[in-house]
């Protein structure tokens, strides 16, 4: 990486900080508590962007390091523990994320969407050649598939359901679509708001 | 004249407003307060430009439109009247710009998600710049209210548990009533079958 590009990030980083600063100001931690289908949500957007970027678990630490949360995720080993609350892991963790830990991991997944715009919008576009899209693609599933199988509890049904390949493709194209809206100055109000959505 | 220009950049869009500080609202020479031209560039489409009120109008529809999207929502923002209106075309996501001078046919965009993604984020990168201090009349992010996510269930799902529900009621109901009800009241004997009887014992013993 070179010195403007990390400059930039480290810029980007920034902005993001004093953003999540002020949204503390305005945020009642109290209602940020996730729902079941909120926390399997939130870590399936971390593992699609685990799938999208091979360095994403040193990409979240140290971004979470430069948000000022090394209380809540001082090593990787605390950023898994938090994640695990997802009931559709092979190790699940009982009772609810806390509300400043779910805020933290938003704030993580919206900047590292942030950082892998530019994948996203390769892969969400139509103007890019179909053949080199389709490989782009194909690979992501790939590598997706592999992290739900090697992570994910096979036998639940939303698991199976992921892993099969009729269903998966659009699933897929949904948690792209997501990042790609989570990303960006607005992105962080736009994802938590719809994590917290009720279950219809 | 403070004319300032500010342009905001993605993969392929860009957003370029031009204004003015508004002195009254005590705003600096670097601060826009006032806008008076904008104009929306998307890689092969037509130019947009427009006065603030499209703006706004364009802001009010497209944010919420991405926010019920990012919820799995398809539904269009925007009524025929209005200035903009967005609704989902297939793959695509149909923005339709309507002129505020007569005789000028509407303008349709189609988009695909990149393409919407950019927008949103023009228009964040916008509405969030600190440089611009304009009051934008948007609804706040919120979660969406149980009405609004049930939609986006199939109807087969939506109705499965109900409809099964029901079934089960009607038919226990049905095995129920096929069993007689035992009838333990004890009737005092009738008065009319007594004196019958008697008069035919009467008869017996005459």
């Amino acid at each position: 990486m070179t010195n403007d590009a990390i400059a930039s990030v480290e810029k980007q980083s920034s902005a993001t900080l004093k953003r999540g600063r002020n949204l503390e100001l305005s945020v009642n931690p109290s209602k940020t508590s996730l729902g079941r289908r909120g926390i399997e949500r939130l870590d399936m957007l971390l593992l699609v962007v685990e799938a999208l970027d091979l360095n994403a678990g040193e990409g979240m630490l140290w971004i979470s390091n430069q948000l000022g949360f090394q209380d809540q995720f001082p090593n990787r080993v605390e950023l898994w523990k938090s994640r695990c609350y997802n009931p559709l892991r092979r190790t699940t963790r009982r009772g609810q994320l806390a509300a400043v830990d779910t805020e933290a991991l938003i704030q993580v997944l919206c900047m590292m969407a942030d950082r892998l715009y530019p994948l996203l919008h390769q892969l969400l576009s139509s103007r890019e050649p179909e053949s080199l899209n389709k490989q782009r693609w194909t690979l992501l599933e790939d590598r997706l598939r592999d992290l739900l199988k090697e992570r994910m509890n096979p036998r639940r049904g939303a698991v199976q359901r992921l892993l099969s390949s009729k269903d998966s493709e659009n699933i897929f194209r949904e948690y792209i679509f997501s990042l790609s809206l989570a990303a960006g100055p607005g992105g962080f109000d736009r994802l938590r708001a719809s994590l917290l959505d009720p279950i219809p | 004249m403070n004319k300032l220009s500010y342009c905001y950049d993605q993969s392929a869009a860009r957003l370029q407003i031009e204004g003015l500080p508004d002195f009254s609202q005590g705003h600096t020479k670097d601060v826009m307060g006032i806008i008076s031209f904008w104009r929306l560039q998307f890689i092969g489409s037509p130019e947009l430009e427009g006065k603030r009120d499209h703006l706004q109008a364009m802001m009010s529809i497209v944010l919420p439109y991405a926010r019920h999207r990012l919820s799995g929502i398809n539904r269009s923002f925007g009524h025929s009247s209005s200035p903009v209106s967005i609704a989902p075309n297939g793959n695509m996501h149909q923005l339709l710009l309507r002129s505020s001078q007569p005789g000028v046919e509407p303008l349709t965009l189609n988009l695909d998600d990149a393409e919407l993604s950019d927008l949103v984020r023009c228009l964040d990168s916008l509405r969030l710049d600190p440089r611009v201090q304009i009051p934008w009349d948007i609804p706040l992010d919120r979660p969406l209210s149980r009405s609004d996510l049930v939609g986006r269930l199939p109807l087969a799902k939506r109705f499965t548990a109900p409809f099964a529900g029901g079934l089960i009621f009607i038919f226990s109901t049905f095995i129920a009533l096929l069993f007689p009800i035992p009838n333990t009241i004890e009737l005092p004997p009738s008065t009319s079958l007594q004196e019958g009887a008697t008069k035919i014992e009467n008869k017996r013993t005459n």
